[in-house]
């Protein structure tokens, strides 16, 4: 079953005063996820149209966009799903604009190195399974593929610019919770400063948006936790 | 002092009250917070008129006393149920934003809201019945 | 990019403001309580009239918990506002700007409500 669908499109080049919406109207049936109505349209109606987008199974983290006002990885939301005649696409808020629906992710690539998260961890899950032959044990590989969702559904990240925000601060606790290469003293004093984990104010967006199921916000509360306790621990003389 | 890159955006420039405040497709932790913050400052202003009001004792029975009468009127008891439903909410999920925020029942923290805002309901209905009738 | 970190910023404060912040709001859900039920629900009408309010503070025990109360959700109101200034994303100067004039403001309220509390309690005795 095939429907038309008009897509609410955000649309900014460089050097555009301001930006405006363009509104499209695409056939969809129950397979024609966000990401391809927006290859449809660029290739059949606007080629200027610009987007990110690699694997198409939510593996690359590229594809992250504003989805009738909610952060999704376009590749895995099915438009007739949505249930909405109209299906509106911005890009991720809080990084800045390059064009359309395309944003700068250096400054969260650039907070995510900062952590110093270490990419490998212990694998907790299948602890049973036997892995073939020549290889001591699985290797797991963070959750996270950054694909900044929480930093744009964060209500602290839309008013300081320099918060360091859900994923790196998701990536210090990593680090200081499996410190692997060093002792997480690093990440600790990196997030304990007014631009760090004291400026988390719990709305929980960022747990809610991770499709990734990285659960940035339980991250910082761990991290607030772990600093309390020390500092408390200092407050009696009782250095650890 | 800047150890990290500015999200700044030249286009879209940062709105403090939107990001705040416009809970339109978000969750229940963002209307949590978003009324926490509106009930802080609404008791924050409380508490300056408060102090002045309070003021008033010093200028002697007179004033004070038709301000008593004043505030008896039911356009005050109205508003003192509004001051009443803050202080409420704000203490109570102030307790959730404690206990989360010391890494205490994160996971669990939907459930305790709700807990707490029966809790509060309760409270609430209490303090209007005795607002009115005392 | 590990250079990235080279300039750390300050530390400062922050964490123990915040628990401060939390510390003194756990205190405030005890004395705002009580001060809910010594000022209006165990009064008739709601609001004591003059003479029983000079009645009232010439205990000092009263005028005691009063200003304990006075200090504490003052203190409690400026970290609030604080937090919500510093959410802005402040430059550094900024921020001192603002711990200076929130400093002035909390001074100044806590120091008239002592003013307030303890004149009464002299008109009283």
């Amino acid at each position: 079953m095939t429907k038309e669908i008009t897509f609410k499109v955000f649309r900014y080049k460089q050097g555009d005063p301001a930006p405006h919406y363009d509104r499209f109207t695409v056939p969809c049936d129950e397979n024609t996820t966000v990401l391809i109505a927006m290859q449809d349209i660029r290739r059949d109606q606007d080629p200027t149209l610009m987007l990110r987008h690699s694997c198409h199974h939510a593996s690359c983290g590229t594809c992250g966009m504003r989805i009738n006002g909610k952060e999704e990885l376009s590749c895995v939301v099915k438009v007739l799903d949505l249930g909405t005649p109209t299906v509106t696409v911005e890009p991720l808020e809080n990084l800045p604009l390059i064009s359309d629906l395309v944003v700068d992710m250096t400054g969260f690539y650039q907070r995510y190195t900062a952590a110093r998260m270490p990419y490998i961890r212990q694998s907790e899950f299948n602890p049973g399974a036997e892995p073939p032959e020549g290889i001591d044990r699985y290797t797991r590989y963070e959750n996270c593929i950054e694909c900044g969702l929480c930093l744009s559904a964060c209500p602290v990240a839309g008013s300081d610019a320099e918060y360091l925000g859900p994923a790196a601060m998701a990536a210090a606790w990593r680090a200081v919770e499996e410190p692997r290469n060093g002792d997480g003293k690093h990440a600790l004093n990196w997030v304990d400063n007014e631009h760090g984990c004291w400026r988390c104010h719990i709305a929980f967006e960022c747990s809610e948006v991770c499709p990734s199921n990285v659960d940035p916000a339980a991250g910082i509360m761990n991290l607030r936790r772990k600093l309390t306790g020390s500092s408390l621990l200092r407050l009696f003389g009782i250095k650890r | 002092m800047q150890d990290v890159q500015s999200t700044q955006d030249t286009v879209r420039p940062k709105r403090p009250l939107l990001a705040w405040f416009d809970v339109r497709s978000r969750k229940l932790g963002s209307w949590a917070f978003a009324l926490n913050r509106l009930t802080g400052l609404g008791l924050v202003l409380y508490l300056f008129l408060h102090l002045v009001i309070l003021s008033l004792l010093l200028r002697g029975e007179a004033g004070w006393d038709a301000f008593i009468k004043l505030a008896r009127s039911p356009l005050f008891l109205l508003m003192d149920a509004v001051l009443i439903f803050g202080i409420i909410y704000h203490g109570l999920n102030g307790i959730r934003v404690g206990m989360v925020g010391l890494g205490y029942g994160v996971r669990a923290q939907r459930g305790l809201f709700w807990t707490l805002m029966v809790i509060g309901a309760a409270l609430l209905v209490a303090s209007i019945w005795l607002v009115f009738t005392i | 990019m590990q250079n990235a970190t080279a300039n750390q910023r300050e530390n400062g404060a922050a964490g123990g403001l915040w628990l401060l912040q939390v510390i003194s709001g756990a205190l405030l859900i005890a004395v705002l309580g009580l001060h809910m039920f010594a000022h209006h629900f165990v009064v008739e009408g709601g609001l004591r009239n003059y003479q029983d309010v000079l009645a009232y503070v010439a205990s000092p025990l009263i005028v005691a918990v009063e200003l304990v109360f006075l200090i504490v959700v003052t203190l409690h109101a400026i970290l609030g506002l604080r937090a919500i200034l510093f959410d802005l994303g402040l430059s550094a100067k900024a921020e001192k700007t603002v711990n200076i004039v929130l400093t002035v403001i909390g001074v100044g309220a806590a120091g008239y409500g002592i003013f307030l509390a303890l004149a009464l309690h002299a008109l009283a005795r």
